[in-house]
């Protein structure tokens, strides 16, 4: 009995001391999202989690005195009984606490070798851009390389089967564009992934307007030229995108649905072959990703007639927006990272917590403004709740335009 | 000081306690759940913010915290230090206000 009492004094003592500083830790972490959010990163420091596994112990041990104390004083149990009690509640409440603290352990040692992220199409589109300069920075921040490796075909959908079946340790991520898992289960009739059932969202990266350019010789100067030319002559227009069901393909099909035309999707194995095509005058027109697209324009190997976004893009001043000629017309691309289904929680945790840091870094901003895109990183909850919106938009898009791949 | 006082800190101290074992396993299944939900900053404060059960669990999760620890530390004192006296119960009495409004302002800070 002397012993139970004497433990659970001194770690009374010791607890007593600690909570002042717990509750003014707590106090200031809680009063805003930002402070949360880097307390969060901070209690992850191995310091701070000796001190939480040193405060388990005593709370253990404080409770395993105090149990003692109120059963001899309230229960008529015998004293091996009231050992035996007040022992299990501590060593349940400890081991309790101690899942807590281990369940974090993933995330701490994660990663130990170099992370893959699948690209679903090939180097030099919107999607490859995007994944490249996140990865670099994530990088610094995991102290571990990213490599990105390009599985491009069929619409994004020959990478993100092999994501789909990656082993979800949290070492292979997916780097989608917005279509590949929010529309291509409504075009292919054999998709050899699911997108809802085989990946977690992890967070949008960024997100950003397209542009439609035309070969720098076309003879389209305007968008009311491409435009009057394509109704006066239906069914000779030709438009490439990245493959079918790809986010350009769609913002092309958008076009011609809502301008009114008849042209043909012609679809590459990419974003970068595809802009190649054009350039090389094999088509006549591409809606592009300004990630993409925006080198072209500036080398003058393309003409930009139009930006999809409502207003005019600060990177491409002077091109006007497409509804000013198709009212009404709008459409956004956006690339983000997925996980593999069964991947840790706590890794979904720390990418997208560490990607939404990578994305505060102002050179990092530069990079992707430069490149028409806007930083997003939001939750895996907000990300999933947004594909599941976009996914309906599209649903109805593929059914009006019965876009099909059997 | 005499003995109906005493007789009141020492219920106050076991009822305190018994309060605190519930609020102990609560706020551990509760960490748990955040844990391994994978739950960020913006979704605890989603959670959190506006949520009257979540406000009135912690308030007496603190105010048992504020009975408990002074009367513990008051038998401490004068069992091993001989403190005893008017003096003893004033820093006491800071130290359980202070415990309430460091607990409190962690508490509000979520809600609010």
């Amino acid at each position: 009995m002397r012993n139970f009492a004497l433990i659970h004094r001194l770690s009374g003592i010791a607890l007593a001391l600690f909570l002042p500083v717990h509750f003014w830790a707590l106090g200031q972490a809680l009063e805003g999202e930002a402070k949360l959010e880097s307390f969060l990163r901070w209690s992850e420091q191995p310091l701070v989690k000796a001190s939480e596994w040193a405060i388990v112990l005593l709370l253990a041990a404080h409770l395993t005195g105090g149990v003692r104390i109120l059963m001899i004083e309230f229960l008529p149990w015998r004293d091996w009984q009231k050992t035996l009690a007040a022992v299990a509640t501590a060593a349940a409440l400890a081991i309790g606490l101690l899942f807590v603290l281990s369940s974090t352990a993933h995330a701490q040692s994660w990663p130990q070798k170099p992370v893959k992220f699948i690209v679903p199409f090939p180097p030099g589109g919107g999607t490859d851009i995007s994944a490249r300069l996140i990865g670099q920075k994530l990088q610094e921040i995991w102290g571990q390389t990213v490599v990105i490796e390009n599985r491009g075909g069929a619409g994004g959908g020959v990478g993100a089967t092999e994501a789909a079946h990656a082993t979800p340790d949290g070492y292979t991520l997916f780097f989608p564009s917005g279509s590949v898992v929010t529309a291509n289960q409504y075009i292919y009739a054999k998709l050899g992934y699911d997108p809802e059932r085989d990946f977690v969202p992890v967070t949008n990266v960024v997100s950003g307007p397209q542009v439609l350019t035309v070969p720098a010789n076309s003879p389209y100067k305007s968008m009311k030229d491409l435009i009057e030319s394509g109704r006066a002559n239906p069914g000779k227009l030709y438009f490439g995108h990245a493959g079918i069901g790809s986010q350009t393909h769609l913002a092309g099909e958008n076009f011609v649905y809502q301008a009114k035309l008849d042209a043909i999707a012609v679809p590459y194995k990419g974003e970068g072959p595809g802009l190649a095509a054009l350039v090389g005058g094999e088509t006549h027109f591409f809606v592009g990703n300004l990630s993409a697209s925006i080198g072209h324009i500036k080398g003058g190997r393309l003409r930009a007639l139009g930006v999809t976004s409502k207003t005019e893009a600060p990177q491409l001043p002077g091109v006007p927006p497409i509804a000013n000629f198709v009212p009404g017309f709008e459409n956004a691309g956006w690339f983000g990272i997925v996980a593999p289904r069964g991947t840790p929680k706590e890794i979904i945790q720390k990418v997208y917590l560490d990607t939404k840091k990578a994305l505060q870094d102002p050179v990092m901003k530069e990079k992707f403004f430069a490149q028409g895109l806007a930083p997003v990183g939001n939750s895996p909850e907000e990300m999933a709740r947004a594909m599941k919106e976009e996914s309906e938009i599209w649903k109805n898009v593929v059914k009006a335009r019965n876009i099909h791949v059997k | 000081m005499n003995a109906k006082v005493q007789t009141v800190l020492w219920v106050m101290q076991r009822a305190s306690a018994t309060v605190l074992g519930l609020c102990v396993l609560v706020h551990l299944a509760t960490l748990i759940y955040a844990v391994q939900g994978g739950l960020s900053a913006a979704e605890i404060l989603g959670r959190t913010r506006g949520n009257v059960a979540w406000f009135a669990f912690y308030s007496i999760f603190v105010f048992a915290v504020t009975l408990h620890v002074p009367i513990g530390l008051r038998a401490v004192l004068s069992e091993w230090l001989g403190w005893r006296g008017p003096s003893r119960e004033l820093v006491l009495l800071l130290f359980g206000v202070f415990l309430a409004y460091g607990g409190m302002r962690a508490v509000m800070a979520v809600f609010l």
